[in-house]
């Protein structure tokens, strides 16, 4: 078997809330194969959106002590290379060119145009390299805003858009980097049927077309279902893991 | 290159950083006017020195020393003196045609050697004038008007400004009746308390009162430089240091002078160095001592008396001229004036030398500079500039607090986009320099805007303050503590500087902590921040 592109061993995770600890992830695995598309189903609370954090090196797993013997310490891997004990420069380096974050409320700058939201995804990887390379990265940002059909609200700001037209541009300034694989928390849970629909028919679209890598968090059977192979986590540890 | 494009859009498009940027102008202008004002309060007290004693004065404050042609002579011919000149010092009394007695510095001065050494010939007040002064918009001066006419309550009489000038130059005015000069005198501005200043920074004259027996008010139809009188009475010294007799004269007045110092302006008078020996007994004067017996012992017999008389016989001495001061002026302007004095005092042992006996020990001459005639006062203004500047300084503090408080709720406020730039990538140094170059570019605008506004309100600080005193009836600067009829307006393009980065450097500093609190930030919990 080929090594997968992304790969979570035994992953804990637990929050401290005032004073009680609230495990949210005790020892949960999962491998994701290159270009595959792995939707993560779980109830609220069941640390789904805490793995795919993990995943993206936004969060580290704990490295607390291991009380069973037989437990194997957690590991993240990102083709084939180690996460758990990479640097924060290291991390940041990651996210920034082999990542795409895509999550459910958007979050995108208030300030900044549609196209400028795009954009500063390409300027946070080159840094100051931007600069010799920034007539690409604008012409690749309208590129990818008008393949989800947004080229005509370049200059809007994200209050003048309508929920699913945020989330498009969330996909776009997730894609501008091409990262290997594309993080995607509940990202038609804040949208009516109809436009979640529309935005994941073109998610699939990308994905197909670009042989992305793309791990998907949901609540949601029906969107679940469109995914290659479903995870399901119940109680902080992987459940079932089935092939569609 | 992202905290850029994010600084560009955050000053744009929030209410709070303009804020913060409207507490560093006002910071950063309120301590650059102060600094300007002050500094300049005290540049124009150390510069004043050339206008009235040149750089140092050689002084005897007593019967003054003779020969002081040669100690002229002997200083000119130093390479670093450029000129120098004699001068008498004394107190007096002026009663003004209004019949009010003022005490005064009266100084005899040669007027053509006086005008090397100082700048006496640009103080001079009344006299034509070509361009209108700069904030004179209406051409208000009457100086400007050359067939300018005032009534002398005989008719209407014109003012020949030219004249009046060259009266001044000289220290003489044309006897009406014998066509012939006589000695006149030239006093400070404000002595007389006749000439109104006006909010263009010149000045209008207006004629005297006098009070009549049956206590009715009269004008007096005069204008000082031109038919005005003032009675002049000084008091000559013996050599034991007594008041030998008042001597007093009715002087015409030939003009006045203005050196923009209070101080000066309001209470000295000049008169020609000649009159003034001859009013103090201190001319060339024959005087008649006793011989040395030992060289002409000559023992006679009195008839009426006598008795043989052992006396020497007199002979009769011709005293020289004397003057109390020298004024000495360098070559140089920046030249140091300890060695200024130091050469000074060279010159004077070798004056000594020549006139033994004569003049006074050069151990007991006085050499001084300006600022050591007013070190008490220059001393004050010098502690009192950085005592404000350290208060103002101290109150600017404020805008480091104000940018902290203000960065911190805005950082507060982005904890989601702070958790969005990280999920992208950016790393905590990152995230905390787009904060800090966010301080840094309130604190350039904000200085900048402050450095323009000191620079329009200094340069137009006396005309604002003439507004605030005839609308409001509010007087900050008044001339008579603070020396100097005029606001000093000049920004220091140093100052300017320096407070600049200062307030650069604050607001940098303000927004250190919440940068840093922006960088540590989990980004997890960033991103669930609600």
């Amino acid at each position: 078997m080929t090594t997968p592109l992304l790969q979570a061993r035994d992953v804990s995770k637990t929050y401290r809330l005032g004073r009680v600890d609230v495990p949210v992830l005790r020892g949960a695995s999962i491998e994701v194969g290159r270009g595959e598309w792995v939707a993560v189903l779980g109830s609220s609370g069941s640390g789904k959106s805490t793995l795919l954090h993990i995943l993206g090196g936004l969060d580290r797993p704990d490295r607390g002590r291991r009380l069973d013997p037989r437990e194997r310490a957690a590991e993240i891997a990102f083709e084939g290379r180690s996460l758990t004990s990479a640097s924060k420069r290291e991390l940041d380096r990651y996210r920034r060119s082999s990542v795409g974050f895509v999550f459910q409320f958007y979050h995108l700058m208030p300030e900044l145009t549609v196209l400028e939201n795009v954009v500063i995804s390409a300027m946070i990887r080159r840094g100051l390299g931007y600069a010799t390379r920034a007539r690409e990265a604008r012409a690749r940002a309208k590129e990818l805003l008008d393949s989800v059909g947004l080229a005509h609200r370049l200059r809007h700001r994200p209050r003048e858009l309508s929920g699913g037209e945020r989330q498009r541009v969330a996909l776009a300034r997730a894609l501008i980097n091409d990262p290997a694989v594309l993080l995607a928390d509940e990202p038609t849970g804040n949208l009516d049927r109809a436009t979640g629909e529309q935005v994941l028919g073109q998610l699939a679209e990308i994905r197909r077309s670009r042989g992305l890598t793309m791990v998907m968090v949901t609540h949601d059977r029906n969107v679940a279902e469109r995914a290659d192979r479903t995870v399901r986590l119940v109680d902080g540890r992987v459940a079932a893991d089935a092939s569609m | 290159m992202y905290q850029a494009l994010i600084t560009r859009r955050y000053l744009t498009s929030k209410v709070m950083p303009l804020l913060a940027s409207l507490a560093v102008v006002l910071c950063t202008a309120m301590v650059l006017i102060t600094w300007s004002v002050m500094g300049g309060f005290l540049n124009s007290l150390l510069s004043t020195g050339r206008t009235m004693i040149g750089d140092v004065t050689i002084n005897w404050p007593n019967r003054g020393f003779a020969h002081y042609d040669d100690l002229v002579a002997r200083l000119e011919a130093d390479p670093m003196i450029a000129a120098a000149a004699p001068v008498i010092e004394t107190a007096g009394t002026l009663t003004l045609p209004d019949d009010r007695v003022e005490l005064v510095l009266v100084k005899g001065v040669d007027p053509e050697s006086f005008a090397r050494v100082t700048r006496y010939a640009e103080t001079i007040w009344w006299k034509p004038l070509a361009e209108p002064m700069p904030k004179d918009g209406e051409r208000e001066d009457i100086r400007l008007n050359p067939s300018f006419q005032f009534d002398d309550g005989v008719g209407n009489r014109r003012v020949d400004w030219n004249e009046v000038e060259r009266q001044g130059l000289t220290l003489s005015r044309v006897d009406p009746e014998t066509g012939a000069p006589e000695p006149a005198l030239v006093m400070g501005l404000n002595v007389s308390e006749l000439n109104r200043r006006k909010i263009w920074g010149g000045y209008v004259p207006t004629y005297p009162q006098r009070q009549l027996a049956d206590g009715s008010v009269e004008d007096v139809p005069a204008f000082l430089p031109v038919n005005g009188e003032v009675i002049l009475s000084v008091a000559p010294f013996d050599s034991k240091g007594r008041v030998v007799d008042m001597v007093t004269r009715s002087i015409p007045v030939a003009n006045e002078f203005n050196t923009g110092v209070w101080d000066v302006d309001s209470r000295t008078v000049l008169v020609r160095l000649d009159l003034l020996q001859q009013m103090l007994g201190m001319d060339r004067a024959r005087r008649v001592e006793q011989g040395d017996p030992r060289e002409a012992f000559a023992p006679y017999w009195d008839e009426a008396a006598q008795r043989w008389v052992f006396t020497p016989p007199d002979v009769v001495v011709e005293d020289p001229p004397r003057v109390t001061s020298v004024l000495v002026r360098a070559h140089d302007p920046d030249l140091d004036p300890e060695v200024l004095k130091a050469q000074c005092r060279i010159i004077y042992g070798g004056f000594v030398a020549a006139h033994a006996g004569e003049v006074p020990v050069a151990s007991r001459i006085r050499v001084n500079s300006w600022a050591d005639l007013n070190r008490v006062m220059i001393a004050a203004v010098k502690k009192e500039t950085s005592l404000v500047l350290f208060i103002f300084s101290f109150i600017s503090l404020t805008a480091v607090f104000l940018v902290l408080a203000i960065f911190w709720s805005m950082v507060s406020e982005r904890t989601r986009e702070i958790g969005v730039l990280r999920a992208l990538g950016a790393s905590g140094l990152g995230v905390a320099s787009l904060w800090l170059s966010y301080g840094l570019v309130i604190g350039f605008v904000g200085s900048a805007l402050g450095l323009a506004l000191a620079f329009v309100i200094v340069h137009n600080i006396n005309p604002i303050h003439e507004w605030l005193g005839s609308a409001l009836g509010i007087v900050i600067w008044d001339p008579a503590i603070y020396v100097f009829t005029r606001i000093p307006s000049e920004v220091d393009p140093v100052h300017a500087a320096m407070v600049f980065v200062a307030g650069v450097v604050s607001c940098v500093v303000g927004a250190l902590i919440p940068a840093v609190r922006a960088a540590r930030m989990d980004p997890v919990a960033a991103l669930r921040f609600e």
